[in-house]
């Protein structure tokens, strides 16, 4: 139990990280490795750092604490998080991610302790799971249900991100020229540009506009604004040419969605 | 459509009121020539059931020209006009139907009983439509002044659910919220400073309510609780929130509704500062040019941060209060250039006493 936890605190506030400075300096075992100002930071600082928990503020710079989640929890020996911020109204989605606690702003020591005795019985147990190498919930799907929470409930992404080592990129979504499943990943393009992300291509389908986005083939979501016109090669076999010339396959079904929204 | 059309109830009080108008005109027709009662009243009640309709025609007549006002001499002439289009028609069709009643009820109607009947018929439907003009320019002008009674209860009732609005929205608990979170950092690091930013936020509290008490306030008055208020915030953002300030002298003495500026400053600390790492400058202007006064509050916007669709509470809520304040000179405008945020108030310029008591 006296095992050392290493804690990250992200906040854009300078008071709010003094106060929990200020708190877990009370507690044995507790070492504050770092401090992030802006969701960039705090995946920087996450991926290279491997702390054992993060205190994640929700309104950030950049990234929001949801998207800074997205980013990160999706790696195997991601951190326990607890939420602090002054909005009461996204503890359901936080839950959804599995956060350890929820603080909202003002709280006290008494508060923290609690929640950061909730976090040493999770690392415990996480640890132990590690050793017993019990079966982990697929990264993937879990992926899917924290890229939803962070976009929130009936809302369509209109912004997507990635992680590139420690760099993070934001791409607006109708900056998206299309989207191709590769295994367990999904290939983003943007403007010559290809990110990859980890998530399955129906789960970032679902997170975009349907008005806008359209799934053309089992392994293809194309933007409808970068579609130059639809060619016949052969009897039923069909391609989408895209402004830049490039060409994608079209299935059937895909076909008849296309032919729903492009007409 | 003409309200007395609207519904069947006075379609039937239409054809009466027409008919018994019919009782008169059957008792001079008697005593010009000789026939019965009942042929009299055959002929003058259906004739002016339907005249009744044809006159029905004045109100859009009246609606179109009001008699009041600088065309009331044409409106007197138009009507002049609408009377002789309105008895021809009348005439015309009684001839009609005295021809029919004379052919199937009886004969023996002479030449010269026709012309009088014509004349008569004449003679009564001018007056006859000059009365229905009179009854729909007394129609409308009571509704006129039900609708300008309703119109300002609406007014006032907008005006009071706007002011709740704005000092609501002023007492935002997330602003609490993160300033008491502030205070209680501070208590541990800073004794001195938790003090004095417990004094602010009283301050800033105890002037919004007396401010939102009153009808109008100084922009002067307005930019010092701005002030407190950017006072509090600059705890928490530090060097992030940076302020620069032009403001006229002849500005800060202009009327304003309360509470007007502090929602969009509150807007520009939240979707500007609050996004960008490095905060920004928050530009807040007012000039009082050509009896308009004009104050701006722009802001630095993250270039990747998503691109806000539409209007936000807090600048609705503004809009609102602009328009019970001065409907017509008045203006709110929002834009955004490149990586700057501006919103631009123009409202008239007054300058005077203000009633210092709160209302009751």
């Amino acid at each position: 139990m006296a095992e050392r936890v290493r804690v990250l605190l992200v906040d854009d506030e300078a008071p709010a990280r003094s106060l929990l400075r200020e708190y877990l300096g009370a507690h044995e075992g507790v070492e504050v490795i770092g401090e992030s100002t802006n969701g960039f930071e705090a995946v920087k600082a996450i991926t290279e750092q491997r702390p054992d928990l993060v205190f994640l503020d929700v309104q950030m710079p950049k990234l929001d604490g949801f998207e800074v989640l997205e980013l990160v929890a999706p790696e195997p020996g991601a951190p326990a998080v607890i939420f602090c911020t002054a909005y009461d109204e996204y503890a359901l989605r936080a839950f959804e991610v599995h956060a350890v606690d929820y603080l909202l702003k003002p709280f006290g020591r008494e508060r923290l302790a609690e929640a950061l005795g909730r976090a040493r019985e999770r690392l415990t147990l996480a640890a132990a799971r590690t050793q017993g190498a019990a079966p982990a919930a697929s990264p993937a799907s879990a992926a899917g249900a924290l890229a939803a929470a962070a976009r929130g409930q009936g809302h369509f992404a209109e912004r997507l991100v990635v992680r590139d080592g420690a760099q993070v990129h934001v791409i607006p979504a109708e900056q998206v020229d299309y989207v191709e499943a590769q295994d367990d990943y999904v290939a983003i393009h943007e403007g010559g540009h290809s990110h990859l992300k980890h998530q399955t291509l129906a789960e970032l389908a679902e997170a975009l506009d349907p008005e806008r986005f359209v799934r053309i083939h089992r392994s293809f979501v194309v933007n409808v604004d970068r579609i130059a016109r639809v060619e016949l090669l052969a009897k039923d076999q069909r391609v989408v040419i895209l402004r830049d010339g490039r060409q994608l396959p079209v299935s059937r079904s895909g076909h008849d969605w296309l032919r729903e929204q492009w007409s | 459509m003409h309200p007395l059309l609207a519904r069947p109830a006075r379609l039937l009080l239409v054809v009466a009121i027409a008919a018994l108008f019919g009782v008169p005109l059957a008792w001079i027709l008697k005593l010009l020539g000789p026939r019965p009662w009942v042929a009299a009243l055959a002929f003058a009640v259906p004739l002016q059931i339907i005249s009744g309709f044809i006159v029905l025609s004045a109100w859009w007549v009246c609606r179109r020209h009001p008699i009041s006002g600088p065309g009331a001499w044409r409106a007197v002439a138009v009507q002049l006009g609408a009377a002789l289009q309105t008895t021809a028609i009348r005439t015309a069709l009684g001839t009609f139907w005295a021809l029919a009643l004379d052919r199937w009820l009886y004969a023996g109607l002479s030449r010269a009983d026709m012309y009088r009947d014509l004349a008569v018929m004449f003679a009564t439907g001018i007056p006859f439509y000059l009365l229905s003009a009179v009854g729909h320019y007394l129609f409308l002008a009571f509704e006129a002044s039900h609708e300008a009674e309703r119109r300002v209860l609406e007014t006032q009732v907008g005006a009071r659910e706007a002011e709740l609005r704005a000092l609501r929205a002023q007492l935002n608990p997330h602003f609490l919220f993160n300033s008491l979170n502030s205070i209680n950092a501070l208590v541990g690091s800073d004794p001195e400073g938790a003090r004095r930013m417990c004094e602010g936020l009283g301050d800033f509290l105890r002037r919004t309510l007396a401010l939102g008490a009153r009808d109008e306030v100084t922009l002067g008055e307005e930019l010092a609780l701005v002030e407190r208020y950017l006072g509090i915030e600059q705890v928490r953002f530090g060097d992030r929130l940076r302020v620069e300030r032009a403001v006229d002298p002849d500005a800060a003495i202009c009327r304003v509704p309360p509470l007007l500026l502090q929602p969009l400053v509150e807007n520009a600390i939240k979707h500007g500062i609050q996004d960008c790492v490095n905060g920004g400058v928050i530009r807040i202007e007012a000039q009082c040019t050509g009896g308009a006064l004009r104050v701006a509050v722009e802001n630095p916007v993250d270039p990747d941060a998503p691109v806000r669709r539409g209007e936000g509470v807090g600048l609705q809520n503004v809009r609102r209060r602009l328009e019970v304040f001065a409907a017509r000179e008045s203006q709110l405008s929002a834009s955004r250039t490149g990586e700057t945020f501006r919103v631009l108030l123009t409202l008239p310029a007054v300058v005077g006493a203000l009633s210092e008591a709160p209302r009751g």
